[in-house]
C-alpha cells in the first residue's frame, strides 16, 4: 500500500481535493470518485429494483407470475389490476381502516405527548420520578413480549375486534413524552414567568406560549408515529380477527401467500407503498432528525 | 412528656400542611399526563398483571382455566418445539447482526462524501426502511419463487447457478428471510452511522493526512475507533429487533418448511392463536422478555468496555 502524498497545507480536508495537488494523487481521487459512483449505483438498483418491478408488474394486464426478463413499462399499460382490486377485494376497506387508525393515532399521540412532556418538563407533582422511571421502563419493554397478555386484558374488556383496540395503545407515546419533554427544557422558563404574570393559567402557557414553539418537534413525532403505525404488523393482526377491521398492511399479509394473480398482488402493495413513500418524499427532513433524535442519544 | 407531645404534634401538623400545600401545587398537572397514565394502565401495566397471571394457568381464554402453577415452566423445558425456535432465532441473529452491521457502515462511509447526488442515493436506501414489510413480503414471495425464471433464480441463472428453492427449502429459508431484513434495515442503520460519521471532527483527518496516512489507515485507525459507541448503539438495537423477527417469517413462511424459520415470537403466536394455548404462549412471553434484557445489558456492559481508551 502506498502512502498518499501528504497534501500541501491550506487545501481541504480529505476529500475535495484543491488543484495545487500533484497530479498522481488526482488521478487517484477520480478513480476513487467512480468506484464510488459504481458501487452506490449497484446499492441503487438492488434498492430500487424490486420497487420499480412492483410498479410495472401493477400496471399490466393479465399477469400471472413475474417472470424474467421483465418489462419496465407495460404495452399496455392497464389500470385492471387497480379497478379488480377495488372491486373484489377488501382492500378499500382496508385502506380506510388503515388511514383513519393512523390519522386518530397520530393525531392523539402527539397532543397527548405534547401535554404530559409539558409536565415532565415544567411540572413539580407528586409522584412525578416514580412516574417517569415506570414510562422509562415501558421504554424498554420488548413489544412482542407484550401482545399476547395485551390480547387477553382487551378480551377480557370484550374490546378485540374494535377501533379502539387498534388505536388505543398509540394514543399515548413513552418516547414523544421523553422528546416533547426535552423541547419544553430548551425553551427559556422566562416564557412561563412572563405568561404567568400576565394571569395565564398553565393551559394556556401551554397551548398558547409554548407549543407554537414546538412546531418542527411536532412534525418529527408525527410523522414518526404515523408510519410506525401504518406499517404496524403484530399488535395490529393479533387484536383484530374479522376481516373488515383489518388495516392494510395486516390484509396485505395475510393474503400475500395465497398465490394468486401477481398484478393483483402489486397493485395492492403499490396501495400499501405509496401513502408512506409519499410522506417520506415530502418529510424527509423530519424522518432523518426524528431517527438522529431516537438513535445517536439513546 | 407533654412537650415531647406537642413539638411532635406541631411537626405532624407542618408536615400535614406542608403536603397539603404540595398537593395544591401538584393537582393542575395530573390533568396533563391522565390520558398517558391511561393508556399506560390498560395496555401496559394490566397486561403485565396478566401475564403473570395467565403463565400459572393453563387457559384458551373460553372454556377451560386450569392452575397448573409452575407447570409452563416444565412444559417450557420439555418442548422440542420451543427449543428450536429459539435456536432458529439466535441463528438469525447471528447471521443478520453482523452482516448489517458491515453492509450498512459500508455504504455510510460511500455516501458520506459531498458528491453530486448524493442525496438521492442516501434517501434511496432508506426507502425499504419506510415501506411496511406486508408489502416487501408481498414482492419478495415473488421474487424468491423456486421458478426458474423468477427473478432471483433468473439472476443466479446469468451466474451459472442452478434454481435454488429459497422459501420452501429447510436450509434455505432463514438465509433468505435473513437477506430480505438486511435489504430492508440497511438504510435505517446507515443514517446511524451517518449521525456517527458527521460527528468525527474533521482536524482528526486533517492531522493523520499530515502524518502520511493512508486512505485505508484514515479508516481503520481514525474512524473506527471514534465510531465505538455508534456501533455499540447498533449492535444492541439490531440484536433486540432480530430477536423479535415476526412480520416477514409470519408472511413469507408461516414458519416452515419443518419449523425451519420458526422463532420466539411466531412460537409464541402459534401456541396463543393457533392452538389456544395463552396460559404457556404468557410463559414464552416472560421468558422472551428476560432474554432481551439480559442481552441488552450484557450488550450494553460489554460493548462499553474499552471505550475510555479513546
Amino acid at each position: 500500500m502506498a502512502v498518499a502524498e501528504p497534501t500541501t497545507s491550506g487545501s481541504k480536508p480529505i476529500f475535495g481535493r484543491t488543484a495545487r495537488v500533484k497530479p498522481k494523487v488526482r488521478i487517484r481521487a477520480l478513480i476513487l470518485h467512480v468506484v464510488t459512483y459504481v458501487l452506490m449505483l449497484l446499492v441503487g438498483i438492488t434498492t430500487a429494483g424490486p420497487f420499480v418491478i412492483m410498479l410495472s408488474v401493477s400496471f399490466t394486464q393479465d399477469i400471472r407470475f413475474i417472470i424474467f426478463p421483465v418489462r419496465l413499462i407495460p404495452d399496455p399499460i392497464t389500470l385492471e389490476n387497480f379497478q379488480t382490486l377495488f372491486s373484489k377485494t377488501m382492500a378499500l376497506r382496508w385502506l380506510f381502516n388503515s388511514f383513519y387508525v393512523a390519522t386518530v393515532s397520530t393525531l392523539g399521540g402527539v397532543i397527548t405527548s405534547t401535554m404530559a412532556g409539558y409536565a415532565f418538563a415544567r411540572g413539580d407533582f407528586i409522584g412525578r420520578r416514580v412516574i417517569f422511571i415506570l414510562f422509562l421502563g415501558i421504554l424498554m419493554m420488548p413489544e412482542s413480549a407484550l401482545v399476547v397478555p395485551q390480547f387477553v386484558v382487551l378480551s377480557r374488556l370484550g374490546l378485540v375486534n374494535t377501533y379502539t383496540a387498534l388505536i388505543g395503545p398509540w394514543f399515548a407515546s413513552i418516547f414523544g413524552t421523553f422528546l416533547m419533554r426535552q423541547q419544553y427544557l430548551s425553551i427559556p422558563r422566562d416564557y412561563d414567568s412572563a405568561a404567568t404574570i400576565d394571569g395565564a393559567n398553565l393551559w394556556q402557557i401551554y397551548w398558547l406560549v409554548l407549543l407554537p414553539q414546538l412546531r418542527p418537534a411536532m412534525a418529527t413525532l408525527a410523522v414518526l408515529r404515523f408510519m410506525g403505525n401504518w406499517n404496524a404488523f403484530l399488535y395490529p393482526m393479533i387484536v383484530t380477527s374479522k376481516a373488515n377491521l383489518r388495516t392494510l398492511t395486516v390484509g396485505l399479509g395475510t393474503v400475500a401467500r395465497s398465490g394468486g394473480d401477481a398484478g393483483l398482488d402489486m397493485a395492492g402493495a403499490v396501495i400499501g407503498f405509496l401513502p408512506t413513500f409519499l410522506i417520506f418524499i415530502f418529510m424527509q427532513k423530519y424522518i432523518i432528525r426524528g431517527i438522529s433524535l431516537s438513535g445517536v442519544k439513546a | 412528656m407533654e412537650a415531647i407531645w406537642e413539638i411532635l404534634t406541631l411537626r405532624q401538623a407542618s408536615v400535614r400542611k406542608r403536603f397539603r400545600k404540595r398537593l395544591k401545587g401538584s393537582l393542575p398537572w395530573y390533568p396533563f399526563i391522565f390520558v398517558n397514565i391511561v393508556v399506560f394502565l390498560v395496555f401496559n401495566f394490566a397486561p403485565w398483571l396478566s401475564m403473570i397471571e395467565t403463565s400459572l394457568h393453563e387457559t384458551d381464554l373460553l372454556s377451560t382455566k386450569k392452575f397448573v402453577g409452575l407447570g409452563n415452566l416444565e412444559r417450557m423445558v420439555q418442548d422440542q418445539h420451543l427449543h428450536r425456535a429459539i435456536l432458529n432465532t439466535f441463528q438469525f441473529v447471528f447471521m443478520y447482526v453482523p452482516v448489517l452491521v458491515a453492509i450498512s457502515l459500508f455504504v455510510a462511509i460511500l455516501v458520506n462524501r459531498p458528491l453530486v447526488g448524493m442525496k438521492f442515493f442516501r434517501a434511496l436506501y432508506f426507502l425499504p426502511n419506510v415501506t411496511s414489510i406486508a408489502v416487501l413480503s408481498l414482492i419478495f414471495w415473488r421474487f424468491f419463487s423456486p421458478r426458474p425464471e423468477a427473478p432471483i433464480n433468473y439472476l443466479l441463472g446469468l451466474l451459472g447457478i442452478p434454481p435454488q428453492k429459497f422459501l420452501v427449502d429447510v436450509n434455505q429459508a432463514m438465509p433468505s428471510i435473513v437477506a430480505i431484513s438486511l435489504w430492508e434495515a440497511f438504510g435505517y442503520y446507515m443514517v446511524i452511522w451517518l449521525a456517527g460519521l458527521q460527528g468525527i471532527p474533521s482536524e482528526l483527518y486533517d492531522a493523520a493526512l499530515v502524518d502520511g496516512a493512508a486512505s485505508w489507515k484514515l479508516h481503520r485507525y481514525v474512524t473506527l475507533p471514534l465510531l465505538r459507541p455508534t456501533a455499540a448503539f447498533i449492535i444492541v438495537v439490531s440484536t433486540i429487533n432480530a430477536l423479535q423477527v415476526f412480520g416477514s417469517i409470519f408472511i413469507l413462511t408461516g414458519g416452515g418448511p419443518v419449523y425451519a424459520t420458526t422463532t420466539i415470537v411466531y412460537h409464541i403466536y402459534q401456541q396463543a392463536f393457533n392452538f389456544g394455548r395463552i396460559g404457556y404462549a404468557s410463559s414464552i412471553s416472560i421468558f422472551l422478555f428476560f432474554l432481551v434484557l439480559i442481552i441488552t445489558l450484557f450488550q450494553s456492559r460489554y460493548l462499553r468496555f474499552g471505550e475510555e481508551v479513546y
